[in-house]
């Protein structure tokens, strides 16, 4: 596997398709004047009104921009994962935390607003905060840190000798996910916070094994659409889903094996790629005026 | 720029200019202030002895409402002063003694109009924001008698720059102007149009954009704001009205008066709410004119009505009372009683925030006036109004943006078409075939609904994002990929700007001895010269459809029937085109496509799924509006028109199509169509030897690939095996081979060696 990721997100086609929902669907909603699907209110909507399509929904948008800016940029730094994952295994795992989320979820607050016959928990968070967040203990699980680095900030009030007197942070590469994380947490108050808690564990579970299906569940029908783009990127050092060195890489990264040429893809050869790449669609829309 | 004495006192100049326009109030002399401060007296103590008012009290002292209908009956000539001898000022009966209007008028209103009797069970809609339309009918235009309504002279402007006090008086009009609206009704029936909104807040001073809500009776009465235009079927005559009105939610009963320098109605409202005189009612006469009138009071002192008069009120208000006809407008609403009244708010609530509240939208009912009358006390006319009714303003601009949303579909699939028919047409060859006068018309449509587009989302906020979504797709539609197009077809077909048509017909350069230029202009600066016409035409055509809506119907309809039909003329040039450049027919291009170069070159300028595609999603945004009655643009409903047009469509769809089958010059007549140039000919020996090359080789250089080229020369008969077709012979007398220059033709349509225009293959 090589260190340098590959530019653009040409080689990650599930990346491209979750910022891309995450930006389209808000968008187009708007446009159509009907962002309101996306809101979940226990009160009035799922006790007055019985709206349980709204349940299904709340997941699929964001109707805060900031939301929608900071879920895309967090799906982009997601994009290591499924650089190791292979884009097949990457979709069905979301697709499974989707599942399990929306339905932990919903079951938890029907459930506490009926047996407590008040309603104590009113709203469910918007977007794709909770796969977010259940994707975040993967993130931190399976990608390894490139780097740290300390930040030390001297008080200028303080004789130099004295060392507490300084104010040191020590930071990581992934410091910038997770202030995003951060971020999209609090930008949904309590809800936000809380149940992007309630999603990091179902995320832990699933990994553990506790909620099945992270190695069997995959998704039926697309796994042609994915794995031609898969010979696409396999050229370029993203390992295949349907290869060994999925596992063999989670459970050297779990050893705390740094050999990483050791999963380096036999397959892989730089110099062999194609002279021509295959044209991006901008570019063939530009080719209907070149003559 | 150098700053010298005269730039710098031309900028203060400017700068003075800009900064003393009267701000505020508007006031800018002595005169004009004195005027103001006169009005503000007068409505000051109006608003007084108003104050004082009991729905048992005659009007006093108020413009407009000295004189009774009774007053005038007999005497027409009667000034209106106060206290006029004999008048009763202490009681108010619902008679024609008291009222501005006959009884005869007054017992229609009550029996026909407003004879909804209050219950709880009508139950009539809060918010009734919308515009209705329906027809008007004329009553009578001179059975009534005209009351007086003098016109305050201290209204008139200055007569010289040192006149500082305004004049004193009162002048009894009988000549009105010749312009303005006609003092009469003169049409029998005629249209109707009600744009009914709500006056909700306030503001407090004149240039704040902070309101306030000011009603307390919320529940029951709103305000509203009335603009009424009705005119007859042709447009000659226009009457419109802008009034303030009371909507009694209870009774469903609306009333609205004009307001000018000779009529102050806000004062008259709550005396015209009821007509109703038997003592059963007296309490509920009571209770109206009381919730009424404090409604009234509420509005004046949240609005600061004093002190936000401007002068711009008080001119509006003297033209309105020269120009116009004073109106008192009676409406009766139709109950909304498929309603409760919990559902009703929730209703209106998902109407005004929308949430996905379980209010079935799309069963809400229009608002309906199911009887209205329009009186005017001054010019003695009694109009009637026919099923008037409309779509809540939010309903309404709902259907807008599904429309809109259908139409940014429609550009897409366009753009889309568009781009596979630039690809089927590569080649400047192909280019070439191809009308710019076809595209220049779909073109100029496309961009024009892209400026209408964006001139609209700034006239309506609340579609600001589908109208701009709409203005961005067909503006990417006609200024990039149409203008792209427009710029390689005329590139192509610049080589033919100073040949005649039979010279074209002939597809021959040979022999003519035109002077044409040598340098032909690269895209670059045809491009600008392109973008310069399109930006031009574009915005005459806009400022043609924006002002045409203004014009009387007569003409409007002549321009809108033939700008349609001529713009949807697009294939015309095509066709011609095609006739010009003469495709073999298909059955010919089968016969000939042995090569692969013959087959695309033969091959048919436009893909059919462009043609067929662009023509339905032309045509059908027109077809709707004339065919579907309801249709959002409130267009007439005109089928016969719809089909002429479609039949205009397919006719000229079939004249491509046999084209296509028969060959494009089928409908000519043989002798009509010479002989085309032909690259592929024998030369002379002569011609060899111009080459520089001696009798022995017979062979030529091709200046493209720089090897030999084995030609057949006429006089030399060992010559004779040599395909006529392995090589190409330019009009400008170069030779090449065949393979060499048709590939140098897909790029630029110039000879190699001497730059001289080629003719397309």
């Amino acid at each position: 596997m090589s260190m340098e990721t590959p530019f653009g997100l040409r080689q990650y086609p599930v990346t491209k398709f979750c910022m891309v929902t995450t930006a389209a669907i808000p968008i187009v909603a708007s446009i159509a004047n009907c962002k309101y699907i996306f809101l979940t209110r226990y009160e009035p909507f799922i006790s007055e009104y019985q709206q349980y399509y709204r349940l299904a929904l709340f997941e699929l948008g964001a109707t805060n921009e900031s939301d929608v800016l900071l879920l895309m940029l967090i799906w982009y730094q997601f994009r290591h994962l499924e650089r190791i994952m292979g884009s097949y295994k990457y979709i069905s795992v979301i697709s499974l935390i989707y599942l399990y989320t929306s339905v932990i979820l919903t079951t938890l607050y029907i459930g506490l607003n009926v047996l407590l016959s008040q309603t104590i928990w009113n709203s469910l968070p918007q977007g794709s905060l909770p796969v977010v967040m259940a994707m975040l203990h993967f993130y931190k699980e399976f990608t390894p840190k490139i780097y740290d680095f300390k930040i030390v900030v001297k008080n200028p009030l303080s004789s130099s000798k004295d060392k507490r007197a300084n104010f040191e942070c020590h930071l990581d590469d992934q410091f910038f996910v997770l202030s995003l994380i951060f971020a999209l947490l609090l930008n949904q108050g309590y809800v936000g916070i809380s149940c992007g808690f309630l999603c990091w564990l179902i995320g832990v579970f699933i990994d553990k094994g506790i909620f099945v299906g992270f190695h069997n569940w995959r998704l039926p029908f697309i796994k042609h659409w994915l794995s031609d783009e898969n010979n696409l990127t396999r050229e370029t050092g993203i390992a295949s889903s349907s290869g060994p060195n999925i596992n063999t890489y989670i459970n050297n990264v779990r050893e705390g094996s740094n050999n990483l040429q050791e999963m380096e893809g036999h397959d892989y050869d730089e110099e062999n790629q194609d002279d021509e790449p295959a044209r991006p669609l901008g570019v063939q829309f530009l080719d209907a005026f070149r003559r | 720029m150098e700053i010298d004495g005269n730039t710098l006192i031309f900028i203060i100049i400017i700068l003075f200019l800009f900064f003393s326009s009267p701000g505020g109030d508007g006031v800018s002399s002595q005169y004009e202030y004195n005027q103001l401060q006169t009005l503000k007296s007068i409505y000051q103590n109006e608003f007084d002895t108003f104050k004082n008012l009991t729905s048992t009290t005659n009007f006093r002292n108020i413009t407009g409402l000295k004189l009774s209908y009774e007053d005038v009956q007999g005497n027409p000539d009667l000034n209106a002063t106060y206290p006029l001898k004999g008048k009763v000022y202490d009681h108010w009966f619902t008679n024609q003694t008291f009222q501005l209007l006959p009884d005869e008028v007054m017992n229609m209103i009550n029996t026909d109009i407003w004879n909804l009797p209050y219950n709880s069970k009508n139950l009539f809609p809060p918010n009734i924001t919308s515009t209705v339309m329906g027809s008007i009918k004329l009553h009578s235009n001179n059975k009534y008698e005209k009351i007086n309504m003098p016109v305050p002279r201290f209204y008139e402007p200055p007569k010289d720059f040192s006149d500082n006090t305004p004049p004193w008086g009162e002048t009894y009009v009988t000549e009105w102007p010749s312009y303005g609206e006609l003092h009469n009704v003169t049409f029998d029936s005629g249209e109707l149009n009600i744009q009914i909104s709500h006056i909700d807040k306030v503001t407090r001073q004149i240039n704040s954009n902070k309101k306030y809500k000011f009603n307390k009776e919320d529940e029951n009465w709103k305000l509203l704001s009335l603009k009424i235009d009705f005119f007859d079927k042709a447009e000659n005559e226009k009457h419109s009205i802008n009034s303030l009105a009371i909507y009694d939610i209870r009774r469903g009963r609306i009333l609205s008066m004009t307001q000018s320098a000779k009529f102050h109605s806000i004062f008259a409202l709550p005396h015209y709410l009821n007509f109703e005189n038997n003592d059963e009612n007296n309490n509920d006469t009571e209770l109206i004119f009381n919730e009424s009138k404090q409604l009234l009071i509420d509005y004046w002192n949240a609005s600061n009505y004093i002190d936000t008069l401007t002068m711009g009120n008080l001119e509006g208000a003297y033209d309105n009372a020269y120009f116009k006809c004073e109106f008192m407008t009676f409406l009766q609403l139709e109950p909304w009683n498929q309603y409760t009244k919990e559902q009703l708010k929730l209703v209106n609530e998902e109407l005004n925030w929308p949430l996905g509240r379980p209010a079935n939208l799309s069963v809400v009912p229009p608002v309906k006036i199911t009887k209205g009358l329009l009186y005017s006390p001054d010019c003695g006319v009694l109009l009637n109004m026919e099923n008037v009714k409309g779509p809540r303003y939010e309903l309404k601009l709902r259907t807008i943006r599904t429309h809109l949303l259908a139409g940014v579909v429609l550009i897409a699939t366009e753009i889309y078409l568009l781009l596979r028919q630039m690809q089927h047409t590569n080649t400047p060859s192909s280019v070439n075939k191809i009308s710019f006068y076809c595209f220049s018309m779909m073109n100029l449509v496309d961009g024009s609904l892209a400026t209408l587009y964006f001139i609209a989302s700034s006239v309506i906020p609340e579609l600001y994002l589908p109208l701009v979504i709409s203005a961005f797709a067909s503006f990417i539609l006609a200024s990039i990929f149409e203008t792209r197009y427009l710029i390689s077809i005329y590139a192509s077909q610049i080589n033919e700007q100073y040949v005649g048509v039979l010279t074209l017909l002939r597809g021959s350069t040979a022999e003519n001895d035109e002077e044409r230029p040598v340098v032909i202009p690269d895209e670059a600066s045809i491009s600008s010269s392109l973008y310069g016409r399109f930006f031009f035409m574009l915005i005459i055509f806009t400022f043609l459809i924006l002002s045409s809506t203004s014009w009387p119907r007569q003409i409007r309809m002549i321009f809108e029937y033939s700008a349609i039909f001529i713009l949807n003329s697009y294939w015309i040039p095509q066709i011609f085109r095609n006739a010009v450049k003469g495709i073999p027919s298909r059955r010919r291009r089968r016969r000939d496509s042995n090569t692969v170069m013959t087959r695309r070159q033969n091959k048919t300028p436009l893909l059919w799924k462009f043609i067929i595609g662009t023509t339905i999603i032309r045509a059908l945004p027109v077809i709707y509006v004339f065919t579907y009655s309801s249709n959002v643009f409130r267009h007439h409903k005109d089928v016969r028109f719809a089909v002429l047009l479609s039949l205009w469509l397919l006719f000229q769809i079939t004249m491509l199509y046999t084209q296509d089958i028969l060959g494009s010059r089928w409908f000519l007549p043989r002798h009509a169509i010479p002989e085309g140039y032909s690259y592929f000919k024998a030369i002379s020996s002569q011609h060899l030897m111009e080459h520089g090359q001696t009798s022995e080789v017979n062979t030529v250089d091709c200046s493209i690939c720089m090897s030999e080229i084995p030609v057949y020369v006429e006089e030399l008969p060992e010559t004779h095996k040599v395909d006529q077709h392995s090589y190409m012979v330019t009009p400008c007398n170069h030779i090449f081979h065949t393979s060499c220059l048709e590939n140098w033709m897909s790029y630029k349509l110039q000879c190699p060696v001497c730059r001289a225009p080629l003719p397309p293959l």
